[in-house]
């Protein structure tokens, strides 16, 4: 067999050698290919956990969105207009618009649930007595009609509605937010409170409402019982509103027929605020979810190309010797080169697998503790993985070609 | 009857920052079956005359030649084979890899070459026992003794039976003993019609080959 003495044709490498060596060789440095791959585990759990939370929240706003927001209609004079008009003054009377022959065309219109005007009048003195004061606060008032208070929909915990009685009279009642009732020590209704040292009754105590939350901080009172207050000391004159609750879907032709419904005369002196197309803010908010992922998985890219690049380059430093005793053993360049790739690609796919894993952990463990409901697409695990395998490959490239360059004579050094 | 390897005006100078003659040009011609003993003091140039004929370095000046043929007309693909099958090596600082057992580094010595799997597995235990080591076959080299690493090195070196073994200080940390047993097995080799180029410090091992070479300054001398 000594005497064999035709040249071997060509060195070789087997697709399950290569693959057992690259395993052996990150198995043997096991801590460092741990470190290594953290930048992938940590760029594919932040891809998925990204994506699953967004899908899962985007599923939750429109939920949310659907109920309340985008069965609602404000239509409002801007100020601008109210000063040609001349509502804008000091002590106006009730504008066209809103008085009850406007808002009962408005009520005709098919798809409204319900209507009415809201003014809402700056901060005024409330007291539980008479001029005592020290105990006194400061609060907004808004005045409501029965149709627009079924808009605002106040949660009472205490007490009743006003209703078309109390407007139509001009009754002195009130409904309190739990918050002011606290601050002015009333526990219970049919009790009185002084605002601008008139007295008014308190019917009811609401801690919450559907629409307009800005009515949590201001006393509501009946629609005309509020106009009584303009024409008194008020210095600012109030912003001027109808509020309109339409049924699902109705929100855009209602707001474009109900300025015309209001003042047929000069409908061009109203602006209706209608909610957005709900199609297109899902879309809006979809194209916003695209971007940010795109955006993280890039930098999740970066990252992890980068590491795992910068730990195999300086592996290669360390590895000279045995770069070198491959090279002697028969190994060519390309062998060194593929095997390097290959240790980086596993290093890329198992980090891509275990990151995709978490990331999913991550959006069920968040999803379940606000009790929603989690989205989770296979896919987007998938692309992690595949993200994570393409990084591994690409990191390899660098530090693969640095390896060719080690020569077998480096194997004899010590 | 063609020679296994020869040296035609092969000469290798390094220029680190000035130009070092490690070997000046030299003509060496090695026959089948010859048991060559290279001596000489440290940085003569023995290290660069086996770099040279174990193809793991090229010459800048001169022609190397692997059975009557130029060795820079070989591809990497044939120069890889070459060092794989036709040659093996037995490093001074052994190079064995840690966390593989024994009989695992001996098979990695035929990793490139023809044998598949199962074979390389068979050729590395046989290699094993002729070392007389089959009681430390599967232990890490990390706890086994100097002699014993050399033995495991020689092992991996003559397990795919190659042409050529080359040996770098292959005694060189070892006791009487030990140095006794390696340069048993290196006899035996020889009597099997291997060819052998051993560089030493050794006289004693010197003394065993067939041919002695001497290198004193980037310049062999024959006969020594």
């Amino acid at each position: 067999m000594h005497g064999d003495s035709a040249v071997p044709t060509r060195s070789r490498f087997r697709p399950r050698d290569l693959f057992s060596e690259a395993v052996l060789s990150l198995l043997a440095h096991s801590g460092r290919s741990a470190l290594t791959a953290a930048g992938i585990v940590l760029g594919c759990a932040a891809f998925v956990a990204t994506m699953g939370i967004s899908a899962t929240l985007s599923r939750q706003v429109s939920a949310s969105f659907d109920i309340a927001r985008a069965t609602q209609v404000v239509v409002h004079q801007p100020a601008d207009e109210a000063r040609k008009s001349g509502a804008a003054t000091v002590g106006s009377p009730v504008p066209l618009w809103q008085r009850p022959t406007a808002v009962d065309r408005l009520r005709r219109l098919n798809g409204v649930d319900s209507a009415g005007p809201r003014m809402t009048l700056p901060e005024r003195t409330l007291a539980r007595t008479l001029s005592t004061g020290g105990s006194d606060t400061q609060a907004k008032i808004v005045g409501v009609d029965a149709g627009a208070l079924a808009v605002i929909e106040p949660h009472l915990i205490r007490g009743r509605y006003f209703d078309r009685f109390h407007d139509r009279t001009a009754a002195p009642v009130v409904l309190l937010p739990a918050n002011l009732a606290r601050v002015l020590n009333i526990d219970r209704v049919g009790v009185a409170i002084f605002v601008d040292d008139r007295p008014y009754t308190v019917i009811g105590v609401f801690d919450d409402v559907t629409r307009e939350t800005a009515t949590m901080g201001s006393v509501v009172m009946p629609f005309s019982t509020a106009q009584l207050l303009v024409a008194g000391s008020a210095t600012v004159p109030p912003e001027r509103a109808v509020l309109i609750e339409v049924r699902p879907g109705a929100a855009h032709p209602i707001g474009n027929q109900a300025p015309l419904a209001l003042l047929p005369e000069a409908s061009g002196q109203l602006e209706s605020i209608a909610p957005p197309d709900p199609l297109t803010l899902r879309r809006a908010v979809e194209e916003n979810v695209t971007m940010l992922v795109l955006v993280v998985s890039f930098i999740a890219l970066g990252v992890g190309t980068f590491s795992i690049a910068t730990a195999a380059t300086a592996g290669v430093t360390a590895r000279a010797a045995e770069i070198g005793l491959r090279r002697a053993i028969g190994a060519r360049p390309r062998h060194i080169f593929v095997q390097l790739l290959t240790e980086t690609t596993l290093l890329g796919t198992v980090g891509g697998i275990v990151g995709s894993a978490l990331g999913i952990v991550a959006v069920v463990a968040v999803a379940l503790s606000n009790g929603w409901e989690p989205i989770l697409d296979v896919r987007t695990a998938a692309l992690a993985a595949a993200g994570g395998v393409v990084t591994g490959l690409i990191a390899g490239l660098l530090p693969g070609w640095r390896a060719t360059r080690v020569q077998p004579v480096a194997a004899l050094r010590q | 009857m063609t020679a296994v390897l020869s040296l035609r005006q092969a000469g290798r100078s390094y220029d680190d920052g000035h130009v070092v003659r490690a070997l000046r040009p030299t003509d060496l011609t090695i026959e089948r079956g010859d048991y060559i003993t290279v001596t000489g003091p440290s940085g003569s140039g023995k290290s660069t005359l086996l770099n040279l004929i174990g193809l793991l370095d090229r010459p800048d000046v001169g022609t190397c030649h692997i059975l009557g043929r130029d060795a820079s007309s070989f591809s990497e693909a044939e120069r890889g084979a070459l060092r794989g099958e036709m040659f093996g090596f037995v490093f001074q600082a052994f190079h064995l890899v840690p966390g593989r057992s024994a009989v695992e580094n001996v098979e990695l010595g035929m990793l490139y070459g023809r044998h598949p799997a199962r074979r390389r597995r068979a050729l590395a235990r046989e290699a094993i026992i002729r070392v007389r080591l089959a009681h430390r076959a599967d232990s890490d080299p990390r706890t086994m003794s100097g002699g014993e690493r050399q033995r495991v090195a020689l092992a991996r070196a003559v397990a795919g039976d190659p042409v050529v073994l080359f040996c770098d200080e292959p005694t060189g940390n070892l006791d009487g003993a030990n140095t006794e047993n390696v340069l048993e097995l290196l006899r035996q080799l020889h009597g099997e019609g291997m060819t052998l180029v051993v560089v030493t410090h050794d006289s004693k091992v010197a003394a065993q080959g067939t041919r002695r070479l001497r290198v004193d300054d980037g310049v062999v001398r024959e006969g020594a």
